[in-house]
């Protein structure tokens, strides 16, 4: 069966997905995702969990969660108001801001290709 | 691991699940994290009050959008302090109904108008945001995580709390005055978010110590004093008289404590103020009325379960 592999870099990391591979069961599983990701990329942990165990949403799905004008739930509308009194507010916005566009971008390439 | 070793070890993201954390620690960082789960039910709850308030469909939209945004913050932290292995969800969510479970003081007092909306989504969302952005460094790594997303979205709700009070100071006379006037009800409650002035308490000391917590309360007022009064005058509100700040020689700012009303204060953090009644019984008979929920979610997962292929 395939297992799919996270591999956290270091302490306080996210563990990422890296890839997966094939074992028998966990144990196996387990030594392979050693020996594919983490022979040489620092590793601080590694999860090893069966592929048919993941719940995936697709592209499709998630992306219907942004059809709908919801600007008000961004901080750069309220664009009469100086965010930068405060760094974690200033961040908050630049992170959305962020956010913001990497979400318009997929969708104008998705009016492209249609 | 001993004591020794996580004081030592004690850094920004340095313990997570896989640590075998010393009894004192888990305790500490439950009590921490389960305190901060609850005060986003009990905010969020407190916030769509004002749904109903918000004078224009704008305003509605962003007061639900900020409601949802908090409840899914109570579930982010009650997740990371499952994680310490003390207490479930369930029981931490039976706590807060049952009256044991403690929360932010600001949360304690009911709220009638849209005057209020300022007085919690500019200043105690941006005080809790000055404490949030802090804990990204806390010792607790899936604590820092849930503080990841939290920060990513707070910025919204202090950005829209403050274009409220802009609005409202932009009002009319009368309007400007009723906002000045909850202001003045609310500041000094505002001032007690942070605690008593070198209120150094043995959970704060521990809390320091294994990296739990990286600035102490003094210095997290002093911060927010420095950029909040300077943003309130902007928008033309005064702040009153009473309870009085003042520089220290360090040039930080402080409160004179005789000025707050700390038998009210330790009233509330014993959950016996008349608001705390109120406040915790609304919540826990929500809490009953979608009991059957609960209830059949539960069902189903118990007769669905897992499918077990993981077998090994
Ligand atoms: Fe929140
Ligand atoms: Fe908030």
């Amino acid at each position: 069966m395939i297992w799919e592999v996270f591999r956290q870099e270091a302490p306080g990391d996210y563990h990422e997905h890296v890839g997966n591979v094939h074992a028998p069961d966990r144990e196996m599983a387990k030594l392979f995702a050693r020996i594919q990701h983490a022979r040489r990329m620092q590793t601080n942990s590694l999860w090893v969990t069966p592929r048919e165990e993941i719940g995936e949403v697709s592209a499709e799905d998630a992306a219907f969660d942004g059809r709908t004008d919801k600007s008000y739930r961004w901080a750069m509308t309220y664009n009469e108001i100086d965010a930068s009194f405060a760094e974690e507010v200033a961040d908050s916005e630049s992170e959305q801001r962020e956010a913001a566009r990497k979400r318009r971008e997929a969708l104008r390439d998705e009016g492209n290709e249609a | 691991m001993d004591l020794e070793t996580v004081r030592k070890r004690a850094g920004p993201r340095e313990f997570g699940p896989a640590d075998d954390m010393p009894e004192r620690y888990r305790t500490a960082a439950t009590r921490m994290i389960q305190f901060h789960a609850n005060s986003e039910v009990m905010g969020g709850y407190l916030d769509k009050t004002f749904t109903r308030k918000a004078p224009s469909l704008d305003r509605k939209l962003a007061n639900t959008a900020k409601v949802q945004d908090e409840i899914g913050h109570a579930q982010l932290l009650y997740r990371a302090a499952e994680t310490l292995g003390v207490k479930t969800r369930a029981e931490m969510l039976e706590e807060l109904a049952n009256g044991d479970g403690k929360f932010l003081n600001c949360f304690h007092y009911p709220v009638d108008s849209w005057y209020e909306a300022p007085m919690i989504d500019f200043f105690v969302d941006g005080g809790a945001m000055r404490r949030q952005a802090t804990l990204k460094s806390t010792s607790w790594t899936p604590y820092a995580h849930a503080m990841d997303k939290i920060c990513f979205e707070e910025g919204f709700h202090v950005k829209h709390g403050e274009s409220i009070l802009r609005e409202l100071m932009n009002g009319s006379k009368a309007t400007q005055e009723r906002t000045q006037e909850t202001f003045d009800e609310w500041w000094p409650r505002i001032l007690q978010f942070f605690g008593p002035t070198n209120d150094e308490s043995v959970h704060d000391d521990f809390g320091r110590a294994v990296g739990l917590k990286t600035v102490t309360n003094d210095e997290l007022r002093n911060s927010f004093l420095n950029m909040y009064i300077p943003k309130a005058e902007k928008h033309g509100l005064e702040i009153p008289e009473y309870p009085r700040i003042y520089e220290r020689d360090d040039g930080t700012m402080a409160v004179r404590e005789d000025d707050l009303d700390w038998d009210e204060f330790r009233t509330i953090s014993r959950n016996e103020y008349e608001g705390s009644h109120e406040q915790i019984g609304s919540r826990r008979r929500r809490q009953e009325a979608v009991d059957w929920v609960r209830k059949s979610l539960d069902s189903w997962e118990s007769s669905a379960g897992t499918t077990p292929r993981a077998a090994d």
